[in-house]
């Protein structure tokens, strides 16, 4: 044996040596980065997702002692620094939460009859209404006003009276149940009277358009007088429902927006609210004044709002309860910005609630004596009670309860809607909207494009690969795959582009050849193969072998001509002039402009070169001795391809495949512009939908950093990639189970 | 649709017949020329005639034209693009060539066997029901029937019986090339083909295939190209010394490396060249 090392010079084997290190670092360094990177997307999108999942706390603040009146009334305003309590006498006073030093005072009864009840016109809304012991209503309205003087914030609350100049009087008993709505048309005022039962009263707004006077002219409403002692009275939004609910617990639906022959409003249902029965608690109105709530002596709590039944009738909707522990309500306290409230118990319990996402999100002892009056500030992060001579403040961090599994992913009964129903509607033009966060329509949309997408790409593609790969000559076989790889490197942003602004309107239009196409063109081609393989020997050997392909180009190119030249007059004898018309009249089918069907076809040719290429890679490499040896035994090309060549070139035809539903799942820019981003949960392939990815790109710019619609923006992203993590992990799993199967080779 | 069981028993009958009354030549090669992208010619004026139910062995250096000449016989040279043939190979009388034959059916009539062993991704049954199951036989007990005849026959049923239905990919080389044999035989040709069969194993696996051919030989007319000149002195009948695409000697086994005729010849089996 020669000594190796006197053949390679020290200087080359010390190179030679510092090389491979290098290569051996950063190899595994490039590995172990784009493992990290991965990791690090998983865990930075459930860093921001997993605050949605979270309950609320409640942090308790300073407790000070109440000098004043007990209050029957509490508000809290922005910034929780400055309170408002009415009592039941109606003396109103401004209060610094911090230390409960009274600002200002106020009684509100001065000058008319004792106060016997106080109302609210909603959650969120600062108008008061008065019921004094004579009949009469007074209206006042309490305002903060911010200022930044000497670089410090200035908070200056303010008390106004409405309607000062006109007296609002419902009648001569005193007020026991107030309602109050406020709003641009007028001012509507239900009330129930000691000995004189409903009243109501509504004041329509006229603006002299000349002089631009207000003049407000009454006009009463003729309300049925009803059995039972009224415990509370509400208006719904759009001043259509009056609400009336009695001590037994029974609740009556007026429709105050017609007037029955007899001239009386009529009623729409009267029912028991609870299903244990029993004398109702509390109740209060759910921001927007569509929904009720309402809680028994015996700890139910349910939500109720009127829904349109199947005749095309109204009636109130039980939509859910909510477990409340056992806990006996005195007070329901809604938020004013979002669909949430907050429970305050008889033994001083405090708990937590959302309505959309159903969820209780807190339940604990509040911590002071005795029954509390509470208000919840407007942002909804600080609790401002008064019990027993103490006031009592608390934190509450409650950032997003409006997001639950159920909320998620299943069907969720929204207010106004008639049943319940997957949505995705993230915000609206007013702000007591209900966000609709259903994941549902979203993941069925998604799945719907890459269904429709793999419907065209996959036969076309595999048929494409099998054909280039297997029976093309090599010469023919050098220029096509090249090209279809190109496709590869279009932008999907000019195919999506394309798909909207041309194929979109060109299939509207040509819709009938379309059909005719995909009717005729494999038609065609097998009566073409027919025709070919009969036609003498002489002719058809003067084709070389694998160019036959090349034949089928002006056939197709005809057929693709025909169908399109033929539109018209297909259309006009077939579906009398207008097949979309014809689908939407005949078979019931809606017919939107970007449909899955654009969807398909766009995408599909931005996902055919994927499935093409790996597959044709995979088919191709094949090793020759294989198919030579099927040949050899007497097998028929397409026995050879079936037999051998396939199943050995499945793992990778099957890779191509699930590579190409991952980008058709993942893809954003095609199915965002080809489509109209509807998020409806439809299989018709001639309506559109909303994926996840296009829903991101849509709602990420708009979303505000943090919020709620944020974090579930973020909770899509996170979906998308579980579904591609899990088509991933599917389609590896298989491939390796067929590679052990027909593998090495 | 025939039934394709008797279609053999029937095959069968007359190859037995053709045994006992057709001429002793299987092949006859006539003026054969071929040409790779029309240009190069690979074969020149090839004339020769393969005696039936013998060895006959195709000897010659790299690039002779041997493995070309043998796959002409079962036309795989027509899956290779720009490849052009003249001339006439006739099996039992029939031109291969003509337009009219099927050549999956020739194919099945003269199977060959390649220089590496090419078992397909299958069980080591199904390999060697593959031949059956393309004509359309699938009955069980006709195909249990022949693969055990075939492996048999291959010398290979007592080492695999036991695992007839694990993958063939598992077996050592000359098992696989066995296979590929019995494979090949399990659809009764009446040719065999053998490219090189024994270059890709070891020296027990190469014997244990010459002792295969030298039994094989009784049933079919086989066809061999070799590079080993001792492997062509042991198991052939006929042996043809090709050079430069050109048949230079076709003669019995003994002759020819014995008491060559041509100086070329004698050349290369002596190892001057080649």
């Amino acid at each position: 044996m020669t000594d190796l090392a006197q053949y390679i010079p020290a200087h080359r084997a010390k190179l030679r040596y510092i090389k491979d290190r290098l290569a051996t670092v950063s190899i595994t360094a490039g590995g172990t980065g784009v493992l990290l990177a991965i990791l690090l997307i998983f865990f930075y999108l459930l860093y921001e997702v997993l605050p949605l999942f979270g309950s609320a706390e409640v942090e308790p603040g300073v407790q000070h002692d109440w000098a004043g009146e007990a209050p029957a009334l509490l508000y809290v305003e922005e910034q929780g620094e400055v309170g408002l309590s009415v009592s039941a006498g109606g003396e109103a006073q401004f209060f610094r939460v911090e230390d409960a030093s009274v600002i200002s005072r106020r009684d509100l009864a001065a000058g008319h009859a004792p106060v016997t009840v106080i109302a609210r016109d909603s959650a969120e809304g600062r108008l008061l209404a008065l019921g004094h012991g004579d009949g009469e209503v007074t209206l006042a309205r309490h305002d903060y006003r911010v200022t930044y003087p000497d670089d410090g914030r200035l908070i200056t609350p303010s008390l106004n009276r409405l309607y000062a100049d006109q007296v609002l009087r419902l009648g001569s008993g005193a007020v026991r149940a107030l309602a109050v709505s406020d709003s641009n048309n007028g001012l509507l005022l239900v009330a129930d009277l000691d000995g004189a039962g409903l009243r109501g009263l509504r004041y329509n707004r006229e603006e002299n358009f000349l002089t631009g006077e207000v003049t407000l002219e009454e006009e009463v409403l003729q309300l049925p007088s009803l059995a039972g002692q009224t415990a509370a009275l509400y208006l719904g939004a759009g001043q259509r429902w009056l609400y009336r609910l009695d001590r037994a617990g029974y609740v009556t639906v007026l429709d105050i927006s017609r007037v029955g022959d007899d001239g009386v409003v009529p009623i729409v249902a009267t029912e028991p609210l609870f299903e244990g029965g029993g004398p109702l608690a509390t109740s209060a109105m759910l921001l927007g004044n569509i929904s009720l709530l309402a809680a028994s002596e015996k700890g139910e709590l349910a939500q109720y709002f009127m829904v349109r039944d199947a005749q095309g009738g109204n009636r109130l909707n039980r939509v859910r309860s909510f477990d409340t522990d056992g806990a006996i309500a005195t007070q329901l306290l809604p938020e004013h910005r979002r669909k949430g409230f907050l429970l305050i118990g008889r033994q001083g319990e405090l708990q937590l609630f959302h309505t959309t996402a159903h969820r209780r999100l807190y339940a604990a002892p509040l911590g002071i004596e005795g029954a509390a009056v509470a208000a919840i500030a407007p942002r909804g992060d600080a609790l401002v009670a008064v019990s027993g001579g103490v006031l009592g403040q608390w934190q509450v961090h409650n950032e997003h309860p409006d997001v639950s599994w159920s909320a998620l992913w299943d069907e969720v009964w929204y207010e106004s809607y008639d049943e319940p129903a997957y949505i995705w509607q993230s915000s609206a033009s007013n702000n007591d909207f209900e966000p609709k966060y259903s994941f549902a329509p979203l993941a069925f949309g998604t799945l719907k494009a890459a269904f429709y997408t793999m419907l065209l790409a996959a036969p076309l593609a595999i048929c494409g690969a099998i054909y280039t790969a297997y029976f093309m000559a090599p010469a023919l076989r050098r220029k096509i795959k090249p090209v279809i790889e190109l496709m590869e490197a279009l932008p999907t942003v000019i195919l999506g582009f394309l798909a909207g602004l041309w194929l979109a309107p060109f299939i509207e239009d040509k819709l009938t050849g379309i059909f005719t196409l995909l009717v005729f063109m494999p038609v065609g081609i097998l009566l073409f193969a027919y025709a070919f393989s009969r036609l003498p020997l002489s002719l058809r050997s003067r084709v070389p072998t694998g160019w036959d392909a090349a034949l089928l180009m002006p056939v197709v190119v005809l057929i693709g001509y025909l169908s399109f030249a033929l539109n018209d007059p297909m259309e006009l004898t077939l579906f009398g002039g207008d097949m979309r018309l014809w689908i939407t009249r005949e078979l019931g089918i809606s017919f939107d402009q970007r449909n899955s069907l654009v969807v398909g076809i766009a995408m599909g040719m931005a996902v055919i070169p994927t499935i093409f290429s790996i597959a044709e890679d995979a088919i191709f490499s094949v090793p020759q001795h294989l198919s030579d040896g099927s040949l050899a035994l007497g097998a028929t090309p397409w026995q050879t391809l079936v037999g051998v060549v396939l199943p050995t070139a499945s793992p990778g035809i099957f890779s191509g495949l699930m590579i190409g539903l991952g980008r058709a799942v993942g893809e954003t820019m095609i199915v965002l512009m080809a489509t109209g981003n509807t998020p409806i949960m439809d299989a018709n392939i001639f309506e559109g939908m909303r994926t996840l990815s296009a829903n991101i790109a849509v709602e990420v710019p708009e979303a505000e950093v943090d919020s709620t619609h944020y974090r579930v923006l973020f909770l899509a992203a996170f979906v998308l990639f579980l579904f591609t993590f899990v088509f991933n992990t599917i389609a590896e799993l298989v491939r390796q189970r067929l590679r052990s199967k027909y593998g090495s080779l | 649709m025939e039934n394709h069981a008797i279609d053999i028993q029937a095959l069968r009958r007359g190859s037995l017949k053709a045994e006992q009354d057709t001429p002793p030549t299987c092949l006859a090669v006539n003026g054969l020329n071929l040409f790779y992208n029309n240009d190069a010619q690979a074969l020149y004026d090839i004339k020769l005639e393969i005696p039936r139910q013998r060895v006959t062995a195709f000897i010659g250096p790299s690039g002779c034209g041997k493995s070309s000449l043998l796959r002409c016989i079962n036309r795989m040279n027509d899956l290779v693009d720009g490849c052009r043939v003249q001339g006439e190979l006739l099996l039992d009388g029939e031109d291969i060539y003509h337009p009219r034959v099927d050549v999956a059916s020739l194919r099945r009539r003269v199977g060959m066997v390649f220089q590496k062993p090419n078992p397909f991704p299958k069980s080591i049954y199904e390999n060697v029901a593959y031949g059956l199951r393309i004509q359309g036989i699938n009955k069980k007990r006709v195909l249990d029937e022949v693969v055990e005849k075939s492996l048999r026959a291959a010398a290979l049923w007592d080492e695999v019986k036991d695992r007839l239905h694990e993958s063939a990919l598992g077996m050592s080389g000359g098992q696989q090339q066995r296979l590929v044999i019995a494979r090949t035989i399990a659809v009764e040709p009446e040719v065999l083909l053998l490219d090189e069969p024994a270059s890709a194993l070891d020296p027990i696996s190469t014997l244990k295939i010459e002792e295969l051919i030298y039994e094989l030989k009784s049933r079919y007319t086989i066809v061999i190209v070799t590079h080993n000149m001792q492997q062509a002195a042991r198991v052939s009948d006929m042996t043809a010394f090709m050079y430069m695409g050109k048949l230079v000697e076709f003669d019995t086994t003994d002759n020819l490396f014995t008491n060559p005729a041509r100086k070329q010849t004698e050349d290369y089996i002596t190892g001057r060249y080649g």
